[in-house]
């Protein structure tokens, strides 16, 4: 297993870019700091400790109060931007984003374009490392310098020395690791899991297989989201099909940005028309490949429209995909050879039976090569 | 003499549309080559057909031209993944490609009796990639664009077999080829096979311009037509080469 992990700021710090190069503290008042910048930590401020003694350690940083649906919202954004670029993607609020380039052919180049769509994101050079784990990745990205790549080997020889603090344990755990006087992750390694077991529980041989760089931790794999829709109210009710046919691209086009954002495609089209007359009329498809581009959703709607005959005027029209799928084919970057070329030429075929009959589209298998009948020559 | 008064006209252009608006074929980046081991690579001047680009054989009559469109076609189904056959209603049949050896786990043939249908198709398939596309017949100007850059950017190989190309299609093309029966080849009182010559009209991708004469010999016999390969061999003849400017 390769993981890369690029190390950038809190997501929460990455809402207000033009606060970069200033200390700056997040979190709620009488309560915990959430997001510190690097600034703000050569005062001591931390995350987790109390926002009241930040505020007396650092005074002169900005405070802000968190906006977690922000931050998820761009964590989002990172992780379908970064989704072509692995087959596995995991990205989290504290700014740290894992790709498993395990088996990509052009990892580098994978790596590179990680870089580049992170800085565009946040707004700076996040620190790059690569690893047979995200732990042993996550703590060479911390070692690097921004922009830079640290690469580990072994990593039980890069862990060893490292403070023993960089384990996931709470406060107490730590102590407690001081007091048996294991201070380095060497020293944690040293021991057996069913040692520390018996002192710290559960999260001791956890910390004991991470110390040995055995990487016992999975990526969660982020997912595209599987429902979006669209809709135009309309101030007086349309009967006009021209002006239906460009409200409905205007909808095609945001519900295709929106796709592209997310990495996904339509597996399911369904429109609907609200009427004057309160009633409500619709028309749905599955679609053999998922439509993730304006031109397509818009070719399949349009055609729709352009023959509806609806009862009455329409107050609202609504395009709704309930049905999407994280496309293969928007992880292009991750095919090798012709293999990629072999998926969408096989859409493409699709596309077009789809649009103008199964018939269009032969391939021939030879049946009876020496028949007079041109038509049985071939099934 | 004539040669400085080209090299001044080449500059007034240059001076007043760019310098980009007039180049030497032979300074042009060539498209990379697709060697399809037929004559037809000498006379594109960069060894085989360019990818990317339209190549057209025309000419009037039975002049050899879909004999060699559809040598192209088999080896192109050895060659590649997807070799397609764009039918703009000529009833195009496999049939006819046995002789050739084909690979027709490789070949699909789209079916387009509505022009509309054919240049949708030629797109779509030109931007997804697929390896080799036979146009049987032209497909309409509005098309010809977006076909050209998704073949551009896919590096599709396509191949368009008409009589007489019209003005748009034969612009799109970055080749052609204009084929012209000069005999029949009898033997024994039996026709099997004609002679032709095949003459670049237009070349975009190298500078010579050249002709070739080819001799096309019919299966013939009782045997079953998959045991006789039609031959398609190339008469030595002078190339004539030519710089050309684009």
């Amino acid at each position: 297993m390769r993981i890369c992990c690029g190390l950038t700021n809190h997501l929460e710090l990455a809402r207000r870019p033009d606060l970069y190069g200033n200390p700056v503290v997040v979190g709620n008042w009488e309560d915990h700091v959430v997001a510190v910048s690097e600034e703000a930590l050569p005062f001591g401020v931390t995350p987790g400790m109390a926002l009241r003694q930040a505020e007396h350690l650092c005074p002169q940083a900005t405070f802000l109060p968190p906006d977690p649906e922000s931050a998820a919202h761009l964590r989002e954004l990172i992780s379908s931007a970064l989704y072509d670029l692995a087959p596995t993607v995991e990205v989290r609020v504290e700014g740290v984003a894992w790709l498993d380039v395990n088996g990509v052919v052009s990892a580098g180049e994978s790596i590179r374009e990680a870089r580049r769509r992170l800085r565009t994101a946040i707004g700076r050079e996040p620190r790059l490392g690569i690893g047979p784990g995200p732990f042993s990745a996550r703590l060479a990205a911390a070692r690097a310098r921004p922009g830079r790549l640290l690469q580990v080997d072994k990593a039980k020889t890069f862990l060893a020395p490292l403070s023993s603090h960089e384990l996931p344990l709470d406060a107490e755990q730590l102590e407690r690791l001081d007091l048996l006087g294991l201070r380095t992750l060497g020293a944690v390694a040293a021991i057996g899991p069913r040692e520390l077991e018996s002192q710290l529980g559960r999260d001791g041989r956890h910390a004991v297989l991470l110390a040995r760089g055995l990487e016992p931790d999975q990526l969660t794999p982020w997912r595209p989201p599987l429902f979006t829709s669209a809709h135009r109210q309309f101030e007086e009710p349309v009967e006009n099909r021209e002006a239906m046919l460009f409200v409905a691209r205007a909808l095609c086009s945001d519900l295709a940005e929106e796709l592209g954002l997310r990495g996904a495609g339509a597996k399911l089209v369904r429109v609907r028309l609200q009427l004057e007359s309160a009633q409500h009329e619709q028309r749905e498809t599955v679609v053999r490949h998922p439509l993730s581009s304006a031109a397509e959703l818009f070719g399949l709607i349009g055609s729709w429209i352009k023959e509806w005959q609806p009862r009455a005027p329409i107050t609202e029209l609504w395009i709704e995909l309930p049905v999407l799928e994280g496309a293969g084919r928007r992880q292009l970057r991750l095919w090798a050879g012709g293999d990629g070329t072999s998926e969408e030429v096989i859409a493409a075929l699709e596309r077009l039976q789809e649009r103008w009959g199964d018939q269009v589209v032969h391939k021939p298998r030879p049946a009876l090569l020496s028949s007079p009948l041109p038509s049985q020559r071939f099934a | 003499m004539q040669e400085i008064a080209l090299d001044a006209a080449i500059n007034s252009i240059r001076i007043r549309f760019g310098s980009q608006a007039l180049t030497r074929a032979a300074e042009l980046p060539p498209p990379q080559p697709w060697p399809s081991r037929t004559p037809i690579d000498y006379l594109t001047g960069i060894g085989g057909l360019p990818h990317g680009r339209l190549t057209l054989l025309c000419g009037n009559g039975t002049c050899g031209k879909l004999t060699l469109a559809l040598l192209l076609l088999a080896g192109a189904t050895r060659e590649f993944a997807h070799a397609m056959v764009i039918d703009t209603g000529s009833g195009f049949d496999p049939w006819t490609l046995i002789p050739f050896y084909p690979e027709l786990s490789a070949l699909t043939v789209v079916r387009a009796p509505a022009l509309d249908l054919a240049g949708e198709a030629a797109i779509a398939l030109a931007r997804a990639g697929a390896g080799f596309i036979l146009l049987m017949g032209e497909i309409p100007e509005h098309a010809l664009g977006p076909l050209e850059s998704g073949a551009s950017r896919s590096g599709t190989v396509i191949v368009g077999v008409v009589d007489a190309p019209g003005r748009a299609f034969a612009h799109a093309s970055s080749l052609s080829v204009g084929f012209s029966r000069t005999d029949w080849i009898w033997e024994r009182g039996q026709l099997v096979g004609l002679r032709t010559t095949a003459r670049c009209l237009k070349n975009r991708v190298a500078p010579p311009l050249g002709e070739t004469e080819l001799e096309i010999r019919y299966p013939l016999g009782a045997r079953p037509l998959s045991d006789h390969p039609v031959q398609v061999a190339e008469v030595p003849r002078e190339l004539m080469c030519e710089s050309a400017v684009v």
